[in-house]
């Protein structure tokens, strides 16, 4: 078969990922252990755009990814998929998180205290090169304070609702079976709460700092103020089909509330959250949340802008697939091409539909 | 690909819904057409159809039964987005089916209902699916039906219909004319 | 209800990969996209094993439909051997059990990206196709949900200026593949960015074709004698690309949808892109029972 000679397609794809694959070697369960242990803010990054709170198979992922996050997080959503759903936890309450950092920008003192918690914002970001040269950096011992912080904390808008300062629209109170799940059922808008929150839940960090960056940059109309930056462990409970609710474990949850004066003379709020622990991402998040009302089509802190443009399998898949051929349609065009008379040539790029 | 180490296999239940699937999809793609079902009834197209996240309108308490156990919550007949039914009589009820709309097409409902082929009321069908056109005649629905039809479903807002006789099905889709003769 | 009710014993992978939660949604919106054709149907659209922009689209409907007995081929550009259509086709048949073909004939499930098969399908044969993008409305309107208002609307006529904007500029419409075209005289729709030597194809045909994007999280279908009009004005006729007169160097066939390869010496080569075709061809010519069924383009024209 003379024909397919030049091809092979299916050895040539075989012998590309045995290519990639020896480069990272052996992967065996230490080494799963090590990156899980290492790595506790990547696993928790991995975790939350992947949706699948699992630090063993978040390890796995960026194991077997050699790193890239965008494949990890597209294993975990693809083995996130063949899992049955056996039940819905109940809601998880801002003060009954066990919370271990909740700060505010917005008072000096906030009702619960300001709990700087585990945080890298004031250490002086140097390398330890001495570690290269022999001498392992050992972090010095934590000197506990004198009285611990509370383990939970009320929530701050709480309070600014009790004093009128903020908006309280109206709850909807949904069983939590109920709660629309966007793994099952499209994004579409304007979008159900529940499908914002979760999508921003999902984001790709990156992509959210971006467009959050330039919503604070001046491409939306609120500037943000830190009305309360939560990280915390939540307690997932769940109900047996006893009729007990019980906790099934602890998840590692960030939350974020920004807050600008609005419109109608009350401070608004923007959240965010999302499972392990990633201020950058909540904080993004939740500026776009805050920037989202009344925002114009097209603009970056529109809500079905900024929502389909961080969705991290969606984008990163795109992009590399343009590494594809696409040898049909150029020869389709190029048969319009030959095809048209000779005029000079337009200023604007000829749009043709999709 | 070294990670799929062996084939699955399908089960019963996977054999069972695959081809009821299959015999509605060519039903809708070819309406009037009889294809076959894996089992006589709606339970089988129920199963291949429904879990918790649909809403079901049933008026037959024992296979409401069964469709609560697919998962899917039962409700009044607007609500519903699959309606299991009988259109021999009760014809007032049938205009709150859920038709959707030119903006959400796909909220229009899934019918199912109980009929006999090959006899009674002969139809005339055009539209998508029908080369020219086709015939085909149905008994056990109330002869009002039809027109009902024609005014609640407009194209593309509507619902598809379902009929069973036995184990075969007849597929109707909103975008099918019929035509009674 | 019990866990027990909502469970099932382990094992490592659903038949066809996806669960059956997964299916069910599916065939729901399969139902949905046949019964208004060419409109396009919102699914929740999992993650697949393979990248987004990958054919997830076209995986999830094909993954939906196979069962043991199942016979598919998947083609990429024309061609079963490209690198992208080998590794689907190797998942489909892994996760399946279902056996591969390049032989459009023998196929049960065709998916496909970018060429519909130059063989007439079936009645009996369904064709997958994979959309990057599944709103035709897209260069006049990026924004989603005020593309799907014109389409409630059926608002198109924005759509119409831009081809009567490139015949005035250019004395023709510089569409080249994914022609929109309007599908039983409602909705218009993008065919895949299939050439529009294809478009014909989908028009009247006996088959059943899906047309998904997993990344989008929409698919439609045109059923069997559904009409597939390309948007055209009545003083300029729908122009497929000029390649009824091109012969391939390979197999000798002429009047087939053609790859272009540049030469050294200036010119041009062509070749069959329906690659299996060309095989069938020369599997012919040198005296082998190969079998080529009719095709949709007789001597370079529609029959």
């Amino acid at each position: 078969m003379a024909y397919v000679a030049t091809r092979g397609g299916e050895r040539a794809i075989e012998q590309s990922e045995r290519l990639y694959r020896a480069e990272l070697g052996q992967i065996d369960a230490a080494r799963v252990a090590e990156i899980r242990h290492a790595l506790p803010m990547l696993i928790d990054r991995v975790m939350g755009e992947a949706s699948l709170y699992e630090p063993d198979l978040a390890a796995l992922a960026l194991a077997q990814a050699g790193g890239d996050l965008y494949e990890a997080v597209l294993l975990l959503r693809a083995w996130r998929t063949t899992q049955p759903r056996l039940t819905i936890a109940q809601p998880v309450l801002q003060d009954q998180l066990f919370t271990l950092r909740r700060i505010s920008a917005a008072f000096k003192d906030i009702p619960g205290g300001q709990i700087l918690g585990p945080s890298l914002d004031y250490a002086h970001r140097l390398l330890a090169t001495g570690v290269l040269q022999g001498r392992p950096y050992v972090p010095a011992a934590v000197q506990p304070a004198a009285t611990p912080a509370p383990a939970r904390q009320p929530s701050l808008a709480a309070w600014q609702k009790a004093q009128g300062l903020v908006a309280d629209p109206a709850r909807a109170d949904v069983a939590p079976d109920d709660i629309p799940d966007l793994t099952r059922e499209p994004l579409l808008f304007p979008a159900a709460r529940a499908h914002t929150l979760q999508s921003l839940a999902r984001a790709d960090t990156g992509g959210m700092l971006a467009l959050g960056y330039s919503a604070m940059r001046g491409y939306g109309n609120a500037h943000p103020t830190v009305n309360e930056l939560r990280l915390a462990e939540a307690d997932v409970r769940v109900r047996h089909p006893g009729g007990t609710v019980f906790s099934a474990g602890r998840v590692k949850v960030s939350q974020a509330e920004v807050t600008s004066k609005g419109k109608s003379g009350l401070l608004e709020l923007g959240f965010c959250a999302t499972l392990g622990w990633n201020e950058v991402k909540v904080i993004s998040g939740a500026t776009l949340d805050l920037n989202a009302p009344g925002a114009a089509k097209g603009s970056p802190v529109e809500e079905e802008f900024f929502l389909y443009h961080t969705e991290p399998v969606e984008a990163s898949g795109f992009c590399i697939h343009f590494k594809l051929p696409h040898y049909v349609t150029f020869q389709s065009s190029l048969d319009a091409l030959r095809g048209a008379k000779a005029v000079p040539a337009p200023h604007e790029p000829e749009k043709v539909p999709a | 690909m070294s990670f799929l180490t062996a084939v699955p296999l399908p089960d019963a239940f996977e054999t069972r819904t695959n081809a009821t699937f299959e015999a509605l999809m060519w039903a809708l793609s070819r309406p009037g057409t009889v294809q076959d079902l894996p089992a006589p009834g709606s339970a089988g197209i129920a199963e291949a159809l429904l879990d918790r996240e649909c809403r079901a309108f049933c008026d037959d308490p024992a296979l409401a039964d069964r469709i609560a156990t697919f998962g899917a919550a039962l409700v009044p007949l607007p609500l519903a987005d699959h309606c299991f039914l009988a259109l021999d009589a009760g014809l007032d009820r049938l205009a709150q089916i859920a038709v959707g709309s030119a903006l959400y097409p796909d909220t229009g409902a899934t019918v199912v209902a109980q009929a006999r082929f090959g006899t009674g009321q002969r139809l005339r069908l055009t539209g998508p699916g029908i080369e020219t056109l086709a015939e085909i005649a149905l008994d056990g629905i109330a002869p009002g039906f039809w027109a009902l039809r024609a005014a609640l479903c407009r194209y593309p807002a509507g619902f598809d219909l379902f009929l069973t006789c036995g184990a075969q099905v007849i597929g109707l889709p909103r975008s099918t004319t019929i035509e009674v003769l | 209800m019990t866990i027990a009710t909502l469970t099932k014993p382990w094992e490592a992978m659903s038949y066809g990969f996806l669960d059956a939660s997964a299916k069910r949604e599916l065939r729901r919106k399969m139902l949905k996209a046949i019964a208004v054709p060419g409109c396009q149907m919102p699914y929740a659209s999992r993650e697949v094993p393979m990248a987004r922009g990958w054919g997830t689209g076209g995986l999830q409907v094909t993954l939906t439909l196979l069962r043991p007995s199942s016979v598919v081929k998947v083609i990429d550009q024309g061609a079963d051997d490209s690198v992208n259509a080998a590794s689907i086709r190797s998942f489909l048949s892994k996760v399946s059990g279902a056996r591969e073909t390049w032989d459009t004939l023998e196929a049960t499930i065709l998916q496909s990206r970018h060429r519909i098969p130059e063989e007439r399908l079936r009645a009996d044969q369904v064709l997958v196709l994979q959309v990057p993008n599944p709103e035709p409305l897209r260069p006049v309107e990026p924004n989603m949900s005020v593309a799907r208002q014109m389409h409630a609307d059926a608002d198109y006529g924005r759509l119409w200026l831009i081809l009567y904007e490139q015949i005035v500029r250019s004395g023709r419409v510089m569409q080249g593949a994914a022609y929109p075209s309007l599908v039983n005289g409602r909705h218009v729709m993008t065919p895949s960015p299939i050439p529009r030597w294809d478009v014909p194809k989908l028009h009247m045909a006996q088959h059943l074709t899906f047309l998904s994007a997993g990344r989008e999280k929409r698919l439609y279908a045109v059923p069997p004698f559904t009409r597939v009009e390309p948007l055209v004005f009545s003083d300029v006729p729908f122009q497929v690309e000029d390649h009824a007169a091109l012969t391939c160097h390979r197999s000798g066939l002429t009047g087939y949808f053609m790859n272009e390869i540049p030469q050294g010496d200036g010119g041009s080569q062509f070749e069959l892109s329906d690659s299996n075709l060309g095989i069938k061809a020369i599997r012919q010519a040198e005296g082998a029972d190969a079998r080529i069924g009719p095709t949709w383009y007789e001597n370079g024209k529609t029959s």
